[in-house]
């Protein structure tokens, strides 16, 4: 009966220990589970309706305006099983532009066709052609938009190690005549500039 | 440092393994797609060539490269200036200060407004034995940034097998000594398209050298001047299409923003452009002493400006 007790109890601290190995695995991502509402009464008759989605929550990289330099905004976005989802939403809150003082790193115009990763962790993101027909161009805004891509990627998505810029699901020799898109991009934080 | 330099010993035998993939032939496809450009940009040079001076046989080359040009018109300004009319008229102003002082031959890779590909600019820089190639921009932001700054490749994204062999040629002779002719010619053509990488250091010292000059920029009569300076962003790094396969120093000049309003008016003002291109001439002057160069004659102090 002992023994029996201590093999639970070793089972139980090796589901602990499973549990939180994933938990770790998965990054220093912060999932925001929000909880029911603490007051008392009688449980919600379908808690898949109700219940609040957990979000995740993000920096995206928008422009400083007085130098170009990169800065983040906070946003959460759906948690997901899947990376390539997570990715997307994340994109899309990149392409949606800044809330506050910042400037769009991304033409507003610009839609994310998808978002593929493979095993080695390259991300290849498809943008519509609007990223590089209403760029500005010059070369500050250029790193602007790639890095602001990358670098976001990178920093919220461990499993991300290097990004791949395509416009209509094509390769392109530069995003708008400096800087080249011919092959995947590391992260460089050097252009996130300090708050 | 020092471990890559140990891991660099098993990297070469793949990368010999590979050149002599190519030199066997198994991948022509990468040869010739690389042969027309370089032809096309060697009738260009030598048509140049043949314009300038006859006696250019033993005169060393720099190439210019103006920005974008013809339907690429490249950062536009709020006033309506273009980046690519600028980028032009500062080359067009830097091309006579090295002739005039410099014994130099000067090659532009446009000297109107017209389109040039990115692989032909580099392309005649190669065809030429240029030993410098300067690429001059005027540049743009969202919204309102200022300043100068010159940049020069960066190198993070290149696969490890170049970095090593980037690495070998920047910092020994070793390369010479360890690979038979043959599979020099060979690894060379598989580098064709990261040549910049074997110059990377050069291009460093370069870009400080011009960097030091451009944000303090003197009025023509060689005095400093608050109106004509720009805030001064430094050297950086970045992977510009049109330095990657560029096999000399190689730098990309980013003079002041077209994006800025103010800075757009001082873009198109000619004192403006005259004091940029004698800051770059500056700049280059001093990379060639310390570069060890032979001394350009006659002495090179700035021309008096018109
Ligand atoms: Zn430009």
């Amino acid at each position: 009966m002992k023994t029996q007790k201590t093999a639970l109890v070793a089972g139980l601290l090796i589901v602990l220990a499973v549990l939180v190995a994933v938990l770790f695995r998965s990054g220093g991502r912060e999932v925001i589970r929000k909880s029911a509402p603490a007051a008392a009464g009688p449980p919600a008759p379908s808690p898949d309706a109700s219940a609040p989605k957990p979000t995740l929550k993000v920096s995206v990289f928008f422009v400083r305006p007085s130098d170009g330099l990169l800065v983040p905004e906070e946003r959460e976005i759906p948690v997901s099983d899947s990376l390539v989802q997570e990715t997307e939403a994340f994109i899309a809150e990149l392409i949606k532009g800044p809330t506050g003082d910042l400037a769009a790193a991304i033409p507003r115009e610009t839609k994310l066709g998808r978002v593929y990763i493979t095993k080695e962790g390259t991300a290849y993101v498809d943008f519509s052609r609007e990223l590089i027909e209403n760029h500005p161009s010059g070369t500050t805004a250029e790193l602007s938009t790639v890095y602001a891509v990358v670098d976001g990627l990178a920093f919220n998505f461990k499993d991300v190690k290097k990004v791949f810029i395509l416009v209509d699901g094509e390769e392109r020799e530069t995003l708008a005549g400096h800087i080249g898109l011919d092959r995947p991009f590391s992260p460089d934080y050097s252009l996130i500039g300090k708050k | 440092m020092t471990h890559r330099c140990v891991a660099s010993a098993q990297g070469f035998a793949v990368l010999l393994a590979a050149a002599l993939v190519v030199a066997a032939g198994a991948v022509p496809a990468r040869a010739e797609t690389a042969v027309p450009a370089r032809n096309e940009a060697f009738a260009a040079g030598t048509a140049k060539a043949a314009t300038g001076t006859a006696e250019a046989a033993d005169q060393k080359t720099i190439v210019i490269d103006p920005g974008h040009g013809g339907l690429d018109v490249g950062a536009k300004g709020k006033f309506g200036n273009l980046e690519k009319t600028v980028d032009l008229a500062i080359s067009l102003k830097l091309k006579t200060l090295i002739e005039q002082n410099m014994a130099y031959r000067v090659l532009l890779t446009r000297d109107k407004d017209i389109d040039v590909s990115l692989e032909n600019r580099s392309a005649l820089a190669n065809n030429n034995n240029a030993v410098v190639f300067i690429s001059i921009h005027a540049n743009g932001s969202f919204r309102t940034a200022t300043g100068a700054e010159t940049f020069y490749m960066s190198l993070t994204d290149l696969d490890e097998e170049t970095r090593k062999l980037a690495y070998l040629e920047n910092n020994s002779s070793q390369l010479e000594t360890r690979i038979s002719d043959d599979g020099k010619d060979a690894v060379k053509m598989i580098l064709w398209d990261m040549a910049q990488a074997s110059y990377i250091k050069q291009s460093a010292s370069l870009a400080e050298a011009i960097q030091r000059e451009l944000p303090a920029l003197l009025t023509t009569e060689g005095r400093p001047s608050r109106s004509l300076a720009v805030e001064n962003r430094g050297i950086k790094q970045a992977r510009f299409k049109v330095l990657t396969g560029v096999a000399c120093p190689a730098v990309l000049v980013e003079v002041a923003f077209m994006s800025n309003p103010e800075e757009e008016q001082k873009l198109i003002d000619e004192d403006f452009q005259t004091s940029v291109a004698h800051a770059i001439y500056r700049g280059l002057v001093s990379y060639m002493r310390t570069a060890g160069s032979r001394p350009p004659a006659p002495a090179p102090s700035p021309a008096p400006l018109p």
